[in-house]
């Protein structure tokens, strides 16, 4: 089963979480999609839609995306869902792997949901043993990806962002940065979302999740909600600029669980995020020249323009954009509950 | 400060019982009312697993209107939540807490027919191997009694409720005429993956005896003589080219305990 597919590495621009509704316009398509991320947990049996991925994955980079090995849990490892992702690796050769610093199982029981940690000593020895052991097993590194959280443990001796950085420096793992759930968290903890990216190793992060989230309002308390429903905001495109700013060009992904919509919307989602991303080092390799030009009498100071990374502006995508405007598209699709029933 | 399990517990229970027995002062959330975010995780359990729920038994949610549907899952999801991560998984227990449920005791039917959409999703799980043909076999020796390998995927059930007829009038949208649906008529079931489709099929006895011995190993001998002595009429030809015509034959060899392969090996 292994060495089955020839190695398609993963370019630092956008791609789209590949969900059920879509993989037969994937399949019969083939749309310009940078890269594609799936859930880990999705292929972990035999239907219809591991085959699917299979053939999707011959032609997309891919990307593999845990969301239940529970690296949080105190109670340890789940060594036979380990072993289930181990085989999904081997099965699809992916370029990324990567999972959640939370938990979602204890006292025997998998909540279906990601919880924050007690973010302490204790908490960052048995998660990086947790991390450790998932990169042993899978022989390669693997990133992790931080929290949309409703709240924290009074009790923590350090916020999330330090708990990540020294997960990195003890374990050699690197980062998944979730924009969105900077926001989300943020915004229910209070706490600066532009302060903790920066707090973050910018070279360990080796890809960025944009999604949405929703406003609800209970009583006085203003709480955002990772729901993964909509466009993604705003205020997150502002935070994602503030990001590649700092960062450079990073895979980005386009995540969308709920409500999704025509597979060219998501296509169309992962165009901004490189177009704002070509438009950020433009902007820079600009500035560089102006203060080049400025300066030119003075010693010539070299910049650091992100190892002169290009992000090509993808023409596919543009193509998928303009698909969007046609109605005919959506009516081209197969019926959505046959298709999700069948890969559920 | 309570170990990092102790307080993984207390959370995860104050999460599945929807029930803060977890301490307030443990948590915080800005200016806002810790408990008031936990119902958030709460909520979030609670309706992603009933969304789980609904999509593998969507008959059973319109068998029994979506509001109860909503309320027994949220039952099940409390007194027997996921053990693992692997979601494909969860809801075997459905249908036998269904059939335990008081309000559904004079509605068999709803947990026989939660059991068939069970099977459904075991089924769409389950691989799906390249099936063989009968001429494949026209110049190999395969003995007396061969065994004959058929799909992983092929679920039978035995039901004394007219399940796969429920099931095809809820296939589509409009009103079911339940009297002529609901009634008391054993009804023997195959079901087995076709690409990312299930088919379906009723079975007399004997078929069904058939395809269960045929399904356990028990080789083609013994089945035959199964299905013979619950039908003489048997016609084991018709039977064999359905399982041939149905794809469902992925292997036919010469049986691995035969007497011809015995003395062979000795």
């Amino acid at each position: 089963m292994s060495n089955m597919f020839s190695p398609l590495a993963i370019p630092a621009s956008g791609g789209i979480g590949l969900r059920s509704p879509h993989i037969a316009e994937m399949l019969t398509r083939r749309p310009s999609a940078g890269w594609l991320e799936v859930h880990a947990e999705n292929y972990m049996g035999d239907g219809a839609g591991v085959q699917a991925l299979e053939r999707l994955r011959q032609t997309y980079p891919l990307s593999v995306h845990g969301v239940g090995l529970s690296l949080g849990s105190a109670q340890g490892l789940d060594r036979d869902h380990l072993e289930r992702l181990r085989k999904v690796c081997e099965r699809f050769e992916p370029d990324l792997v990567s999972e959640h610093l939370a938990w979602s199982i204890a006292d025997g029981a998998y909540l279906n949901d990601l919880l924050p940690l007690r973010y302490d000593e204790e908490a960052l020895a048995i998660v990086s043993r947790n991390v450790e052991t998932v990169q042993n097993a899978l022989k390669r590194r693997v990133l992790i990806e931080n929290l949309s959280a409703y709240l924290a443990f009074a009790d923590s001796s350090m916020n999330e962002a330090e708990f990540l950085a020294a997960l990195v420096a003890r374990t050699g793992c690197g980062l998944l940065l979730d924009v969105n759930n900077v926001q989300v968290s943020a915004h229910n903890l209070q706490y600066d979302a532009k302060a903790f990216i920066d707090a973050l190793p910018a070279e360990a992060v080796g890809e960025i999740h944009l999604a949405s989230h929703a406003t609800n309002q209970v009583g006085t308390d203003t709480v955002l909600i990772d729901d993964h429903g909509s466009r993604v905001p705003p205020v997150v495109w502002a935070l994602y600029q503030h990001a590649i700013d700092r960062l450079g060009p990073r895979p980005t992904l386009i995540e969308w669980d709920t409500d999704v919509p025509v597979l060219d919307v998501l296509l169309g989602e992962a165009m901004w995020a490189d177009m704002l991303t070509a438009s950020i080092m433009f902007n820079r390799k600009q500035a560089a020249r102006r203060e080049q030009t400025t300066e030119a009498r003075a010693t010539p100071i070299r910049l650091s323009i992100e190892g002169e990374t290009t992000t090509s502006m993808p023409v596919l995508a543009a193509f998928a954009a303009a698909r969007a405007a046609r109605p005919s598209i959506s009516l081209a699709l197969p019926p959505l509950e046959e298709t999700y029933h069948a890969a559920a | 400060m309570l170990p990092l399990e102790h307080l993984q517990t207390a959370m995860a229970r104050s999460v599945l019982a929807m029930d803060p027995t977890i301490a307030a002062r443990l948590l915080t959330a800005g200016k806002a009312d810790p408990l008031a975010r936990l119902r958030i995780y709460q909520n979030n359990t609670r309706g992603s697993l009933t969304a789980v729920l609904m999509a593998v038994f969507p008959v059973t949610v319109r068998l029994v209107d979506e509001r109860f549907f909503r309320y027994a899952a949220s039952e099940f999801i409390r007194r027997h939540p996921p053990t693992e991560s692997r979601l494909a998984r969860y809801g075997a227990g459905f249908p036998r807490f269904l059939k335990s449920t008081d309000t559904l005791s004079d509605m068999p039917i709803v947990a026989e027919t939660a059991r068939l959409e069970w099977a459904i999703a075991e089924a769409l799980d389950a691989p799906s191997s390249q099936p063989r043909s009968l001429a494949e076999y026209d110049s190999t020796e395969l003995g007396p009694s061969p065994d004959i390998l058929l799909q992983p995927s092929l679920r039978l059930i035995i039901s004394h409720w007219s399940i796969l007829s429920i099931w095809t009038a809820h296939q589509h949208d409009g009103p079911v005429d339940r009297n002529s649906a609901w009634t008391r008529r054993p009804e023997r079931v195959a079901l087995w993956r076709s690409g990312d489709n299930v088919r379906l099929a009723l079975l007399d006895r004997a078929s069904l005896a058939f395809w269960h011995s045929l399904k356990h190993g028990l080789g083609f001998e013994r089945a035959t003589g199964r299905a013979l002595a619950l039908d003489p009429a048997f016609d084991l030809v018709s039977a064999l080219m359905r399982l041939f015509g149905d794809g469902l034959v992925t292997n036919v060899r010469v049986a691995a305990n035969s007497l011809s392969n015995i003395w062979r090996q000795s």
